[in-house]
């Protein structure tokens, strides 16, 4: 017999005698009609910087943003009029990530960044923007993930900037992943 | 790891007397987790979603063997190759495997305790791979070659004073170094690390069989890091870990989170289903590793197997008492505080961890604490009559609970001994064994009478 077989069995022969427990339903959070206040709230209080923009404004503030650098890691996903004269550098050398979200969450202040879109231009360059649909952001994870049909190879759930408290309890930002996420949720 | 949980009461001593920072450190950052804890469990309907929890744990544990077959089914289908351990060797055979056939030179590590308790890293070692432990507060230890004193916060034992002098000494940074300068000197260090990899390690906080999704949480960003760059992805997962349904991570990231930093949500969540796709970045491998290593015995006990619940989150630890005065280096092996005492008999043996159960005063503080709802205080005690039964506890401890038992069912002792006591000076070194006790208190005060006497002059005036 092989470690399968043997843990398989060992697992089998422990429950023989033990009550099988039900698989109990989710209840759902009473969330408000309109999830865009509470998720640029959460969002805030998770330490990222949010603002509802029409697309022309979400460009306008990437320029900004992007003013004196020497490029821009674009994800996969972000539509073209965002790249407009803004040169690609890969995201090892650029100071800032663009991607675009798959979803977004309010209850917990969170984008939904696919592998899909790239992963390295959401995780290496120390500053992050990410541009999400005002029509995918959902009230709740549950909703979130009840509606989702199918899965990425990796789907990273990002809600806020990177951090760490391992330096004698002293929070510090932008350990290892961005510093500082900046979110346009898209009218 | 090389379990010493056998010399807990010795070790714990030594921690108090020849390391009083620690107590400091520890106290005062278990005390800041269990802060936000509080303020984030009231934030929610926090009985309705604990009472859930341990119902789906329970579900899952209930049908093991259906959702272990489920989860690895669906882990094939995503690409991922999946294997099973039942020891530390089989472990190491795996990866040993995965590290000749890839020439692996640098492996990245994400936190995982289940590697800790399999040895990953000594493996790694002697088969000549670099290994960075990539959490700042894993690396910080890592570099002082020493375990991980907290679930969550590895590193909680040392202080910034300790910290800047680690980094002096290493990278040369100044003694008053800020906490921002020393995270950006680790991160220089580790990026290049990320870069230059060709395996990343990491564990898995759940494993969703429904869909074979890897669940990972951390704050950082060095899971996402490890779990995306190098070009093999090996995940170490414990049997324990299951959840039936995708949505079912619905309740537990964000419960895992508040019961363990008090946040809504772990800052990042890795969703893993398998290696990159065609044109993706990411990994061109995954390997799981689902890990039995005590699990199935435990599984099979009939008082204990509710520990298996255990999402290690730490909130147990930090609502300690005891935990606080040391952190968990005495406790001897890779799950201290509550969860540990009750954990390690049932991984390890009970005649290899017996005196954990007893560290604990059992206030209780624990199963509040606990998101899945273990019953740590009955599991304790559960530990400490099968050390009794089975001949473990000293027997100094038979002879002073026999003694003390005649005399408690005899009232002309007890009021004799009771005199005694308070009549006598009580030198702190009367009774060599109470030293390791008066060694960090001042001297005992008995009170003038006894206390039957002071209850019946309390309700003599009211004329009884």
């Amino acid at each position: 017999m092989d470690a399968r077989s043997r843990i398989l069995s060992r697992v089998k022969r422990a429950l023989e005698d033990r009550p099988k427990a039900f698989l109990p339903e989710h209840p759902h959070l009473p969330f408000p009609e309109d999830p865009i206040p509470l998720f640029l709230e959460r969002l805030g209080e998770n330490g990222a910087e949010a603002h509802l923009l029409s697309p022309e404004g979400a460009q306008a503030l990437l320029r900004e943003l992007a003013q004196g650098l020497p490029g821009v890691a674009f994800g996969q996903g972000v539509p073209a009029p965002f790249r407009e004269g803004l040169p690609p550098l890969p995201p090892e050398e650029a100071p800032l990530g663009v991607s675009w979200a798959l979803f977004a969450v309010a209850e917990t202040g969170t984008l939904a960044l696919s592998s899909a879109d790239g992963r390295r231009a959401q995780l290496l360059p120390p500053t992050h923007l990410v541009l999400v649909e005002r029509e995918r952001v959902y009230p709740t994870l549950l909703a979130a993930f009840q509606d989702l049909k199918t899965l990425p190879s990796a789907l990273g759930l990002h809600s806020g900037p990177s951090k760490s408290a391992d330096i004698g309890q002293v929070m510090v930002k932008g350990v290892h992943g961005p510093g500082r996420l900046i979110v346009a949720v898209l009218t | 790891m090389r379990a010493k949980a056998k010399l807990y009461p010795k070790e714990a001593a030594r921690l108090l007397r020849e390391k009083p920072g620690v107590r400091e450190a520890v106290t005062g950052a278990t005390l800041h987790f269990e802060r936000n804890r509080l303020r984030a469990y009231a934030e929610v309907p926090i009985a309705e979603w604990r009472e859930r929890a341990k119902a789906l744990k329970d579900h899952v544990l209930s049908h093991l063997d259906h959702y272990l077959e489920l989860a690895e089914k669906r882990l094939r289908e995503n690409g991922v190759q999946v294997h099973w351990a039942e020891t530390p060797e089989d472990a190491h055979r795996l990866l040993r495997a995965v590290v000749e056939r890839h020439g692996v030179k640098r492996a990245v590590k994400a936190k995982s305790m289940l590697t800790e308790e399999l040895g990953v890293n000594p493996l790694l070692a002697s088969l000549g791979v670099e290994v960075f432990e990539t959490d700042l507060g894993e690396y910080l230890i890592q570099l002082l070659g020493e375990p991980p004193s907290h679930i969550v916060g590895p590193a909680i034992h040392l202080s910034l004073k300790e910290i800047q002098k680690l980094f002096h000494e290493r990278f040369g940074t100044p003694l008053d170094a800020s906490p921002e300068a020393l995270a950006q000197v680790a991160r220089k260090v580790l990026r290049e690390a990320f870069l230059s990899a060709e395996l990343g390690i990491s564990g898995a906080n759940f494993l969703v069989a429904e869909t074979g999704t890897l669940a990972l949480m951390e704050n950082e960003g060095n899971i996402r890091l490890s779990t995306s760059l190098p070009k093999v992805h090996v995940a170490f997962v414990g049997i324990e870990k299951l959840l039936p349904r995708f949505q079912d991570l619905a309740l537990f990231l964000p419960l895992t989170a508040r019961a363990a930093t008090g946040q809504r949500l772990s800052t990042f969540v890795s969703l893993i289903q398998g290696p990159a796709r065609e044109g993706e970045e990411g990994p061109e491998e995954v390997h799981v590793v689902l890990v039995d290593h005590g699990r199935t015995a435990l599984l099979a006990d009939p008082e204990a197997w509710e520990t298996l619940r255990c999402l290690r989150c730490g909130a147990c630890l930090n609502a300690c008492p005891v935990y606080r005065q040391t952190g968990g280096h005495p406790y001897g092996y890779v799950y201290s505080g509550p969860i540990g005492a009750v954990l390690d008999p049932g991984l390890l043996s009970l005649e290899e961890a017996y005196p954990l159960p007893y560290a604990s005063t059992l206030c209780g503080a624990c199963l509040e604490a606990c998101p899945v709802k273990i019953p740590i205080p009955k599991l304790l005690l559960t530990w400490r009559h099968r050390a009794v039964a089975e001949g473990l506890s000293p027997a100094w401890e038979k002879a002073a609970l026999a003694a003390y038992r005649r005399v408690m069912e005899s009232p002309t002792l007890y009021r004799l001994f009771s005199k005694a006591l308070r009549g006598l000076p009580l030198p702190q070194d009367l009774l060599p064994l109470l030293r390791a006790w008066t060694e960090g208190r001042g001297p005992l005060k008995p009170s003038p009478k006894p206390f039957h006497q002071l209850w019946r002059e309390m309700e003599e005036p009211h004329g009884r």
